[in-house]
């Protein structure tokens, strides 16, 4: 699966953004809405079955999609930096609920997409973040925002997701060219990257379809983890070439969650010996008695997936922070008996807070085996509804 | 200690005209007071809303060639990094008449934190963005629509024209008049299809404009809280005279209570009330009279507001485009303020009454009138207060004619304050001085000495009345001459710039064809055309050493053609050489600048200007400076043809001179069936002259009214005063009435006296009057507008400030006079007996 971030209440939360001063109103459906009731739109079950290279595009009949990347980097004098990329979609509208007079026509300015996109750039203390937001209708391909299949662009104003591949054979994802600038207090930011898989698109969960609930409410999570990295991080004003591992995910849904699940934590690691690891766990739900959720992918070095079952694993918080008037988990233990696999993940600077329209958690971390803190890799750690 | 204060209240129970006219003085001064205060505060809640909105305070694009944006230039200039948004602007009319602008916004990409709280609170975005989408809308607005409040909410007003608006949703922070919507809503609306009226960005975010654009900077407009200033000054400045005016018949009223209550104070005394207790007794008086006045001046003054709001609403819609709902919207403070101001004047103006009760002499039996022994000395400070005052307007002219035009407005309304105050102090000396003169010169006639003495001997309150009537009829003359002198320039000068038959406003695309078109016309003599930008000036050189200024000041330059029927007519304040040489000038390329920017940048002709224009700096001297009334900003005159070519000014409007004899009807729909024009696309010239000279007569309305009831209420003031001691007189009458003097001949003598007194404070407030206007039209307005208007003196003003004078003191001396024609002898005596 992946970070369900908030696509959903986008909408919910947009106009939270906007009303300085006023009682936001409660929203119970799980994290950013994403629990609200999915009437209406397609719904990700399991056999729905995946065709690429159309399914890298845009599904205006899911509720919700994202296009999520992030990468560790270091510069040439071996400093480390994180970056993350990522645009969500949100249909405004169910397309089969919706009375015909309701129904968006294609109008100049007509929308029944929403659009959100977030860049960050983060090295040592700083962490520098942009949001956009854009309307298009999924009858118009040339929108201020939009995700095409073929060729295979993410687009939202100047930032850009594009594929690279020329030979109609070679999955359009293997080759990326990502380029987003943005400017906080006169200072540029933001990243111009080649980014080359090593490996295939891995398939998580039931073929690509990923369980989010015990009662079966799930998306379709597709990833490719397996990213060299290649360019330029610019970071207050100053440009430096980077190298490094990336990771996307892909993933669309129309209910994600159940409304009473809180929040999720989500782990994605590059391990040292080339395999990746994924982890993810949804608080507030009521399965297993234990209220939570668990789910992880083993993925092998060849692009093998080995799904991992709630009571295989465990992800337990060891230390927080305090942080924009929460305690954000920023190490904890991951275990995986079954694999042998008992890690410490840490993220080096606790200050990896988006302050964007919906807020959250998303950062660099290093993973270590917790008995002799030999370190065993590096990925990105994200942290919703706290 | 209660019994005291029944026995100081009974006065009033047997003199019920002081009780009214105390009341009356401080209602009608608190009522113009707050009725002023409630417009102006009504006023700055929707200049405040107006700024809050996105539109003004953002950074706007437009096509320099003046067709309009639409949506691929947005997405274009999305796709090449530029945080602009999309901006839709459009009138409606509402079903009562009112326009409506309606605003289309994409709240996704509108700058700024609070842009989106602007249009209301945390209503779901969806709600905004998709069918059957929202109208945000103030409470204000709601009338217009015809929608009651409590059912306003998801209301769908339909307009007269069968089209629905979205459902409604209310958001107090919006302006008046404005309907807020998503643009997609909004363009499906106004049927705009693609096109846009500007996109936005937040200020400072773009260094410069990009290809094809003009950038406005947000910094650059002029708020209306800023341009509409001066008019509200204006209103307070006289409502503040209105105050004080009042506030004269209340001293008047609180002298004459005290002076005969003064034996009752002894009385009191001897009886034990300590003098500290008299005076706070008073002061609670004082208090209980001050709040029933005020409260039900304040009140009154609500209601005036009312009545004059919608007249300031469009006023100031018209003159500056400033939205003002024309319901009041009242904020706390303003009521106590309200009370505050009256309470306040009232304790001022009874400060010289406690003052004297405080130290009122027990032992001072039988000196019924116990001040007026020290009036020659009070006389004596007045003067020199007087002079004091001269002295600091003096300073102010000094101070201000070393200023830089168009500022100084506060000091130049001082200035005016300073010469009514000063004016008014040296009334009652001048008065004195008079009288003593008269009673020399009148030599032997026991009557007419006996009349001018007892003039002095009611002088000291007399002079309080005199001098709230100096102030209002001076102030009335000084306005009405300015209104008037206003008046005719304008509507000289409207004559002169609209030389046109027809006034054409083609759409930019198709003007090149019009132009061509009707240039084939047999009936079109001449076409002027005209075209608008705005730019920047840079710097100016007056050609001297040193003599070159970096100004950087927006300003608009305007294009017309010079042709045969403008140049003899345009109206020039200033040139060089002459107007022909200025016109050939003008002809080769220099430009004319108007009066306000003349007066605010200190430029004059032969100085040479630095503008920007789409190809980099460009030098224009200056030929001429021309009157440009009404217009809130700096201006310069180019010919049309070098507007379009050096400044890419897109095309405006046409003047349309007509051949002799020329059929304009049919002219008129031979272009309509050529071309495709709106509807107010063509106007004739007596249209425009009509809407131009109703928006001045609105103007000036609320002016006119104010003026018109502070001199009411000075009449008032005087009436008042002087009926309240009518009783008094008749006791000093009677013993000439017993000395064999007819009734009808004392009659007459006190209507002389008044009517004398009258008189020369009516023939002073002539050259003060007159002195009022010259401060209004060459210190305040240039201060205000940034324009100098011709002195205008009007006799039939003169005449009837004079006639007011008289006609209001011969009323007031002549009821007086009839009960004194109806009093039997009998009762005369007897009163004299009782005194």
């Amino acid at each position: 699966m992946r970070r369900l971030i908030m696509g959903l209440a986008l909408l919910t939360i947009l106009a939270l953004a906007g009303c300085e001063g006023e009682t936001p109103t409660t929203d119970t459906a799980g994290f950013a809405g994403l629990g609200a009731d999915g009437k209406g739109f397609a719904q990700a079950l399991p056999g729905t079955p995946l065709r690429f290279p159309e399914d890298h595009g845009a599904h205006p009949d899911y509720r919700i999609e994202w296009w999520y990347l992030t990468a560790n980097l270091e510069d040439e004098a071996g400093e480390p930096m994180g970056l993350q990329w990522t645009l969500f979609r949100q249909a405004l509208s169910p397309p089969k609920e919706t009375p015909p007079d309701e129904r968006p026509a294609p109008g100049p300015w007509v929308a029944d997409q929403l659009w959100m996109a977030h860049l960050a750039v983060s090295r040592g203390e700083r962490h520098a973040v942009a949001e956009r937001f854009a309307r298009s209708h999924s009858r118009d391909d040339g929108g201020q925002a939009g995700v095409t299949s073929a060729p295979f662009q993410a687009w939202i104003d100047d930032w850009r997701l594009e594929s690279r591949v020329t030979e109609a054979q070679r999955d359009p994802l293997s080759r990326l060219e990502l380029e987003a600038m943005a400017e906080a207090d006169g200072d540029a930011f933001g990243y111009r990257l080649n980014l080359t898989a090593e490996g295939p698109l891995v398939r998580h969960g039931e073929d690509g379809f990923s369980q989010k609930t015990a009662d079966g409410q799930g998306s379709m999570y597709v990833s490719q983890p397996f990213y060299r990295v290649a360019g330029e991080v610019t970071l207050d004003g100053e440009t430096r070439s980077v190298s490094g591992r990336a990771w996307l995910d892909r993933e669309w849904s129309s209910q994600m969650l159940e409304p009473w699940q809180t929040g999720w934590d989500w782990v994605s690691l590059h391990l040292a010996d080339g395999r990746k690891l994924m982890a993810y766990r949804l608080r507030g739900g009521r399965d297993e008695g234990r209220g939570n959720y668990l789910f992880a992918n083993l993925i092998g070095p060849e692009g093998d997936s080995t799904p991992i079952g709630g009571a295989e694993i465990s992800l337990t918080p060891l230390e927080t922070t305090r942080m924009a008037d929460r305690d954000m988990p920023t190490r904890w233990r991951l275990e995986v008996p079954s694999h042998d696999l008992d890690l410490e993940v840490e993220a080096p600077h606790a200050n990896r807070w988006m302050d964007t329209a919906v807020p959250y958690w998303e950062g660099e971390v290093i993973a270590r085996d917790r008995e002799s803190k030999v370190r065993l890799g590096v990925g990105y750690l994200e942290m919703t509804g706290y | 200690m209660l019994t005291a204060l029944a026995t100081l209240l009974s006065h009033y129970r047997r003199h019920p005209g002081q009780l009214a006219m105390l009341l009356l003085g401080l209602w009608v001064a608190s009522a113009l007071w707050s009725g002023v205060q409630a417009i102006n505060a009504s006023a700055r809640d929707s200049y405040a809303r107006a700024e809050a909105l996105f539109s003004t305070g953002l950074d706007g694009l437009e096509r320099r060639d003046g067709e309009p944006l639409t949506r691929d230039d947005f997405l274009r200039l999305r796709r090449e990094g530029l945080a602009v948004s999309p901006l839709l602007e459009g009138e409606l009319e509402a079903p009562d008449g009112t326009r409506l602008t309606v605003i289309g916004i994409d709240p996704l990409t509108l700058p700024g934190d609070s842009a989106f709280a602007t249009g209301g609170g945390a209503v779901a975005l969806s709600g905004f963005l998709t069918p059957p989408w929202q109208t945000r809308v103030s409470p204000d607005t709601l009338p217009a629509l015809g929608v009651a409040s409590h059912e306003a909410e998801d209301t769908k007003p339909q307009l007269d024209d069968g089209r629905k608006l979205p459902p409604l949703s209310l958001a107090p922070a919006l302006p008046p008049d404005t309907l807020v919507m998503d643009i997609a809503a909004a363009a499906a609306l106004l049927g705009s299809g693609e096109t846009l009226s500007r996109l936005v960005t937040a200020p400072g975010a773009l260094a410069a404009a990009p290809r094809g654009l003009v950038l406005t900077r947000a910094d650059t407009l002029a708020s209306p809280g800023q341009l509409t200033e001066s008019f509200h000054l204006n209103l307070t400045a006289l409502a503040l005279l209105a105050l004080v005016v009042g506030l004269f018949i209340v001293q008047a009223a609180l002298g004459l209570a005290l002076e005969q209550r003064l034996g009752m104070l002894r009385t009191l005394r001897a009886l034990g009330v300590s003098g500290r207790a008299l005076v706070g007794l008073l002061a609670l008086e004082m208090l209980v009279l001050g709040l029933v006045g005020a409260l039900a001046g304040i009140a009154s003054g609500i209601w005036l507001a009312r009545a004059l709001l919608p007249d300031v609403a469009a006023t100031l819609g018209s003159l500056y485009g400033a939205g003002v709902g024309s319901d009041l919207s009242l904020p706390w403070h303003y009521w106590l303020g309200g009370l505050g101001v009256s309470l306040g004047g009232l304790l001022l103006a009874g400060s010289g009454v406690l003052w004297r009760a405080a130290r009122l002499s027990v032992l001072g039996l039988g000196q019924a009138q116990a001040w007026r022994a020290g009036y020659y000395r009070q006389l004596g400070s007045m003067s020199l207060a007087g002079g004091l005052c001269v002295l600091i307007g003096i300073a102010l002219w000094g101070w201000l004619s070393r200023q830089p035009a168009g500022e100084g407005l506060v000091a130049g309304f001082a200035l005016v304050a300073m010469l009514l105050l000063a004016s008014a102090l040296w009334l009652p000396p001048l008065l004195a001085l008079m009288l003593a003169g008269l009673g020399r010169l009148t030599g032997r006639k026991p009557l007419a000495q006996w009349a001018l003495a007892d003039v002095q001997l009611q002088l000291p309150r007399l002079a309080l009345a005199m001098m709230a009537l100096l102030v209002a009829l001076s102030t009335n003359l000084g306005v009405s001459s300015m209104v008037g002198g206003f008046r005719l320039t304008f509507l000289d000068w409207l004559d002169q710039r609209l030389v046109a038959d027809l006034y054409l406003r083609p759409p930019p695309a198709q003007f090149e064809a019009i132009d061509t078109w009707l240039s084939a016309r047999p009936e079109v003599d001449e076409r002027l055309a005209t075209r608008r930008t705005d730019t920047t000036l840079v710097s100016v050189d007056t050609g001297q050493e040193g003599g070159s200024r970096t100004l950087d000041v927006p300003i608009g330059v305007y294009g017309i053609t010079p042709g045969e029927r403008l140049r003899p007519s345009w109206p020039l304040l200033e040139t060089l050489t002459g107007r022909e040489a200025a016109w050939s000038a003008f002809v080769k390329g220099e430009a004319f600048i108007n009066e306000q920017l003349a007066i605010g940048q200190g430029i004059s002709p032969g100085d040479r200007l630095t503008l920007t224009t789409p190809d980099g700096p460009a030098s224009l001297d200056v030929a001429a400076v021309y009157p440009d009334y009404g217009n809130p900003r700096g201006e310069v005159l180019l010919a049309t043809p070098w507007l379009a070519k050096r400044f890419r000014a897109p095309p405006g409007s046409m003047g349309i001179v007509l051949a002799e004899n020329a059929d304009e009807a049919a002219l008129r729909q031979a272009l309509a069936a050529r071309f495709d024009l709106g509807r107010d696309a063509l106007r004739d010239q007596r249209e425009v002259k009509q809407i131009a000279t109703g928006i001045f007569e609105r103007t000036f309305t609320i002016t006119r009214a104010l003026n018109a009831l502070t001199l009411g209420v000075a009449a008032l003031a005087l009436l008042a005063s002087l009926l309240a001691q009518a009783r008094q007189r008749r006791r000093q009458l009677a013993p000439l009435w017993a000395l064999g003097v007819r009734r009808s001949r004392l009659i007459r003598v006190q209507l002389a006296q008044l009517g004398g007194v009258a008189l020369i404070t009516g023939t002073l407030a002539i050259p003060l009057g007159i002195a009022i206007t010259w401060g209004l039209v060459a210190v305040i307005n240039v201060a205000a507008f940034g324009w100098r208007l011709p002195l205008h003196v009007f006799p039939g003003e003169v005449v009837l400030t004079l006639a007011t004078a008289v006609t209001v003191a011969l009323l007031a001396a002549a009821l007086p006079a009839i009960t004194l024609w109806r009093t039997p002898p009998r009762a005369l005596l007897a009163e004299e007996e009782a005194s």
